[in-house]
């Protein structure tokens, strides 16, 4: 063939210039990171609070976070994998818990800031659009600006799941309805009841209920869990409704455990002499062997 | 060739970005705090055209006597013809950064201090003012130690 023009040569790599670790490493938007972190400057060194909402495969992560020159500093944090406690078993990461991992943070936060009393969200969950009031002569609502990271925010997406809960918790963070699950783009407006089913987790038991009737073999194994722990269609909609009272009552975390490591064996090991290795090496190939 | 001398003229390495440091700032500069009477030095940066100060206060050290959400105030000393007189500019955050102008002062301050209480403890005064280098001790000079260094002028030779 003819002459072919190199393109990367040795200048071109000398000069090449990196994106932030964090962005090579595909976990870190800067953009809408320092967006979210730079405060107004006349506001000094008061802390500007993030709702950080992160959906993972098993779990959903819910933290008020704020930023200093040093790094984040968590407020408070509620986890998917502490609803079991609250009696939600199995089902972490749908919608519809993502709404109560949001809802307990609200709480837990609130109870931390003593501000639990005062504002108490929308205790009766029907889906339409809150967003707590000021009380007259007492501390503001706690604020937070809602952090997606990398998720695509599309309409009906999780993230905003965790925002609604938060919101109905007694949180101040500002957003539209376009989001949330239920909201038509053609019509322009929000089905609260269409909402207040993925609250309540209906979206799933109606696919449930629809793979019972045309799809046994995927009902077993997708709805294994639910099957282990006997928990039926009708069940569903119960469960979240009785995790919401029981966040409302005590949204506490779990007590720390103190951990022992008394037990532990690791403590009596000594390394192996010279001679214990060579004998473990050759009794290891002369296993070997013998297995040949 | 018409003359250009728009408020960016020949700005065109001194607002520039260094070697590989294009793109995104780093976020140290968006988490500052400004205060009244911080001393700042005043850097341009290339990437962020809003804000910008004028060409003539890149380098210069000012303090601070307005925060405001997205930028700070600053008062430089700028000399016009045979005054000097105490420009007032508002500046982006970006465009910003804490000075080291200071820094020897502080540390000294933080030592006087120290130095003072030792001596009240031990009911000493100490003399912590600062002071030039005064002229050298006069001393007396030993005729028996001292190696005796003859000076004169050279004796002229011809070169020729």
């Amino acid at each position: 063939m003819g002459f072919v023009k190199v393109v990367k040569t040795k200048a071109y790599y000398s000069r090449y210039q990196v994106q932030f670790r964090r962005r090579r490493e595909g976990k870190t938007d800067y953009q809408q990171r320092h967006r979210l972190i730079t405060q107004d400057k006349n506001k000094y060194n008061s802390p500007k609070y993030r709702l950080v909402a992160r959906i993972t495969n098993t779990d959903v992560i819910a933290q008020v976070v704020y930023s200093k020159i040093v790094g984040d500093f968590v407020l408070c944090a509620a986890y998917a994998h502490e609803l079991p406690r609250f009696g939600v078993k199995v089902g972490l990461t749908n919608y519809a818990s993502c709404y109560a991992t949001g809802l307990l943070l609200a709480r837990r936060l609130l109870a931390k800031l003593k501000l639990a009393d005062l504002y108490k969200g929308a205790e009766k969950v029907d889906g339409k659009v809150f967003l707590v009031k000021p009380v007259d002569d007492k501390p503001r609502p706690f604020k937070a600006n809602l952090d997606v990271g990398l998720a695509r925010t599309s309409t009906g997406a999780k993230v905003f799941a965790v925002l609604k809960g938060a919101v109905d918790g007694g949180i101040y963070v500002p957003h539209g309805e376009t989001r949330f699950a239920g909201y038509n783009a053609e019509s322009k407006k929000l089905n609260a009841e269409t909402l207040r089913g993925y609250i309540f987790g209906k979206h799933v038991a109606s696919y449930m209920t629809l793979l019972q009737t045309e799809d046994e073999d995927a009902y077993k194994k997708i709805f294994s869990q639910y099957i282990k722990n006997g928990v039926a269609p009708k069940d569903i909609e119960t469960i979240y409704a009785n995790a919401h009272k029981a966040i409302r009552a005590n949204p506490a975390p779990a007590a720390k455990s103190t951990k022992s490591y008394k037990d532990i064996k690791s403590k009596n090991l000594s390394k192996r002499t010279l001679k214990q290795k060579k004998a473990r090496v050759a009794s290891i190939k002369a296993s070997y062997k013998a297995r040949l | 060739m018409p003359h250009s001398f728009g408020l960016r003229a020949r700005t065109r390495y001194l607002f520039s970005r260094g070697f590989r440091n294009h793109g995104l700032l780093q976020t140290t500069t968006f988490l500052r705090t400004f205060r009244l009477g911080d001393y700042v030095d005043i850097k341009a940066t290339g990437n962020v055209h809003k804000g910008m100060p004028h060409k003539f206060y890149h380098g210069r050290t000012g303090r601070v006597w307005n925060v405001t959400p997205r930028a700070v105030g600053v008062i430089i000393n700028k000399r016009v013809g045979p005054r000097i007189i105490a420009k007032k500019i508002h500046v982006r955050t970006e465009h910003v950064k804490p000075s080291n102008s200071m820094a020897a002062h502080l540390k000294r301050i933080q030592e006087n201090k120290k130095a003072v209480v030792e001596a009240k403890k031990a009911g000493k005064w100490v003399d912590v003012r600062r002071n030039p280098a005064a002229p050298k001790d006069g001393f007396f000079v030993n005729p028996r130690n001292t190696e005796f260094v003859e000076v004169k002028p050279v004796k002229y030779e011809l070169l020729l």
